[in-house]
């Protein structure tokens, strides 16, 4: 046992002189790098496509090239099946799901930190009505509220994100409550409201800012996964962005049909272009939360 | 009777009812008000080109027997909802209830079948990665089930499709079909969702932690002290509440991937149903189906608190 004890005071004495990075799990910082760098990629394929800074014309058809691999005549991932260039469709796709998803988590956040501010520093009332509309939300499948939705109002991507921010809310709400509630009984909030400071520099400075900042980050990468899987879905189903504009879901769904005979790569590329982006969203996620809130006294 | 007479599991089963049918109007309100915001009046659609003043409008309601109120067309609803009567299907004309629950009980085979691949691919790598902590197998399986889960599942499905019929020479037809004989093509859709649904990372890292949890519990330690059956002893804590908990929460989830793949696969259930409702607009159908929906939710939430109580009687206090 006294072994153990000193090995123990020997780690934490450690840890104090090493950085954040050093005394991580190096698997989990590789995981943050890469969800970093597909974060960056994302974000510059979004400008490149906003400026139209783009390698090829999207809609221009090369009948002569159609369904070419990789790196056929300066196609960097080919053609699909008109011989339009993937990697041009690619970057353009983003346009299909940045803004919206960003929509989507603002609205998450904002709405969830609100809600769980309330219910956790207040409690009463207010918890038992969250705690209600949280679990209503739950019941109801996301993709079924979202064809709901599409069946009454016909609506574009920025309603179903919205609707889809809506619904992650609650869920966000009752992490920031359980954080609250944790946070509840440490001694540094009674000092400050011993000290006199008002209710909302507690609330958003030594709460929200201090304790919270890293849940709501990680909050956020999540949700943008969860906004690419819907989009792509969604345009999949044919309720979202429609033929010729390019979204990952239905370049999917346009090259799947060349699938049976052999043709994979137009359906594949977007295939893996989601399946590197989602899963850079949820290692940056992951990863984060394990440096950041969960192993750190490991 | 004195309330400690009463078994506990049977006072969990009235609160959690209770519990359910206050959640199930909740989802009902917000369905209603969903559908009664749409843009244009519901009955227009029904009506057609009918064109008359307001009142010639309300007077019409008011022979039909339509409340002109919200609240008083939600509880009329409401009110044929708990007697069985979901209305007309706008597009076929077929009562919504018959419809919704045959092609229920499909995505219900869809839905179970795929939780249970789910399950019988994460659970190994679950326990294997608990029980040895420290092996370099850990992050190849955490990576394999990272990436399974983000793999799109209309894709995978086309890709089995390619395979199931270039390698193996059946085209899975799915369920519908003349050719109900060959099981292997009911095979391939539930395959498909359970790899490709998502769920694989978040059951394994869910059941992870609880079995490390259970396997470091002192009773544990005690079994394995007097040469019992370890698993025997983990069973319960370690495995049966994970696996219902998870079936609980992410009953939503994979109903959503149910959707998608009953497209990919033209599988007839309520995910199809519900596709076509929305390029219709068939609300009677499509706030059937959100209730159904809503209805498996809850009742595997149900079942989840009821084996939780079950082994775990001290929880039924709470």
């Amino acid at each position: 046992m006294k072994i153990q004890y000193q090995q123990h005071t020997k780690d934490i004495s450690q840890y104090s002189e090493l950085s954040l990075i050093q005394r991580s799990d190096k698997t989990d910082v590789a995981f943050v790098a890469y969800g970093l760098f597909v974060l960056s990629l994302v974000f510059i394929s979004y400008l490149l496509g906003l400026f139209g800074w783009l390698p090829f014309d999207p809609d221009d058809m090369d009948m002569d090239l159609m369904m070419a691999l990789p790196g056929a005549s300066g196609h960097i991932l080919g053609t699909d099946f008109l011989g339009r260039d993937i990697l041009t469709r690619l970057i353009l796709g983003i346009q299909a799901y940045f803004l919206p998803g960003l929509l989507a988590i603002v609205v998450a956040l904002g709405l969830g930190t609100f809600m769980g501010v309330l219910s956790g520093y207040r409690g009463g009332k207010a918890e038992a009505v969250i705690t209600y509309i949280n679990n209503v939300m739950d019941s109801l499948p996301r993709l079924v509220l979202i064809l709901l939705v599409v069946a009454a109002f016909k609506p574009d991507i920025y309603i179903i994100m919205l609707v889809v921010g809506l619904t992650n809310a609650p869920a966000v709400a009752s992490l920031v409550k359980d954080k609250i509630t944790f946070l509840k009984q440490k001694n540094f909030l009674e000092a400050s409201v011993a000290l006199g400071l008002s209710t909302r520099t507690i609330i958003v400075k030594h709460i929200l800012w201090y304790n919270c900042r890293t849940l709501l980050i990680i909050q956020a990468t999540l949700g943008m996964a969860e906004a690419i899987l819907i989009e792509t879905s969604l345009s999949y189903l044919g309720f979202g962005v429609q033929e010729p504009i390019p979204s990952w879901g239905n370049m999917i769904q346009a090259g799947a049909n060349y699938m049976m005979r052999g043709d994979f790569w137009p359906s594949t590329a977007p295939a893996l272009a989601i399946l590197f982006t989602v899963l850079g969203f949820h290692l940056l996620g992951d990863g984060l939360n394990n440096i950041l809130e969960g192993k750190r006294r490991k | 009777m004195k309330a400690s007479a009463i078994k506990p599991i049977t006072l969990v089963l009235a609160r959690e009812l209770t519990t359910t049918i206050s959640l199930l109007l909740g989802v009902s309100v917000i369905a209603f008000l969903i559908i009664l915001a749409s843009p244009g009046d519901p009955f227009a659609q029904l009506f057609g080109g009918f064109s008359g003043t307001e009142s010639e409008r309300l007077a019409l309601y008011e022979s039909l027997g339509i409340p002109t109120t919200w609240y008083g067309q939600y509880f009329s609803w409401l009110g044929n909802v708990v007697q069985g009567d979901l209305g007309t299907s706008i597009r076929s004309g077929q009562p919504v209830l018959g419809e919704v629950a045959s092609a229920g009980v499909n995505t219900l085979y869809l839905t179970v079948g795929a939780l249970i691949v789910t399950l019988a691919i994460a659970t190994p790598i679950a326990i294997y990665t608990a029980i040895r902590e420290n092996s370099r197998l850990t992050l190849t399986y955490n990576l394999f089930a990272y990436m399974i889960s983000a793999i799109p599942v209309f894709w995978l499905g086309y890709l089995g499709i390619y395979l199931s019929t270039h390698l193996f020479g059946f085209f899975p037809l799915g369920l519908g079909s003349s050719d109900t004989g060959n099981v292997a093509k009911f095979l391939l859709p539930i395959f498909i969702l359970g790899l490709g649904s998502g769920l694989i990372s978040e059951v394994v890292r869910h059941m992870r932690e609880q079995v490390s949890r259970v396997m470091n519990e002192e009773y544990i330690r005690t079994a394995r002290a007097k040469g019992a059956v370890v698993w025997k002893h983990a069973f319960k804590e370690g495995f049966l509440i994970p696996v219902t908990e998870i079936m609980a929460i992410k009953m939503p989830f994979i109903i959503g991937g149910a959707i998608i793949i009953e497209q990919v696969f033209n599988w007839p259930g309520m995910g199809r149903m519900a596709w076509q409702a929305a390029q219709d607009r068939d609300f009677p159908v499509i706030l059937g189906i959100t209730l159904a929906a809503a209805v498996l939710v809850r009742l595997s939430s149900l079942v989840h608190k009821l084996v939780f109580v079950s082994v775990n009687p001290r929880a039924s206090h709470l």
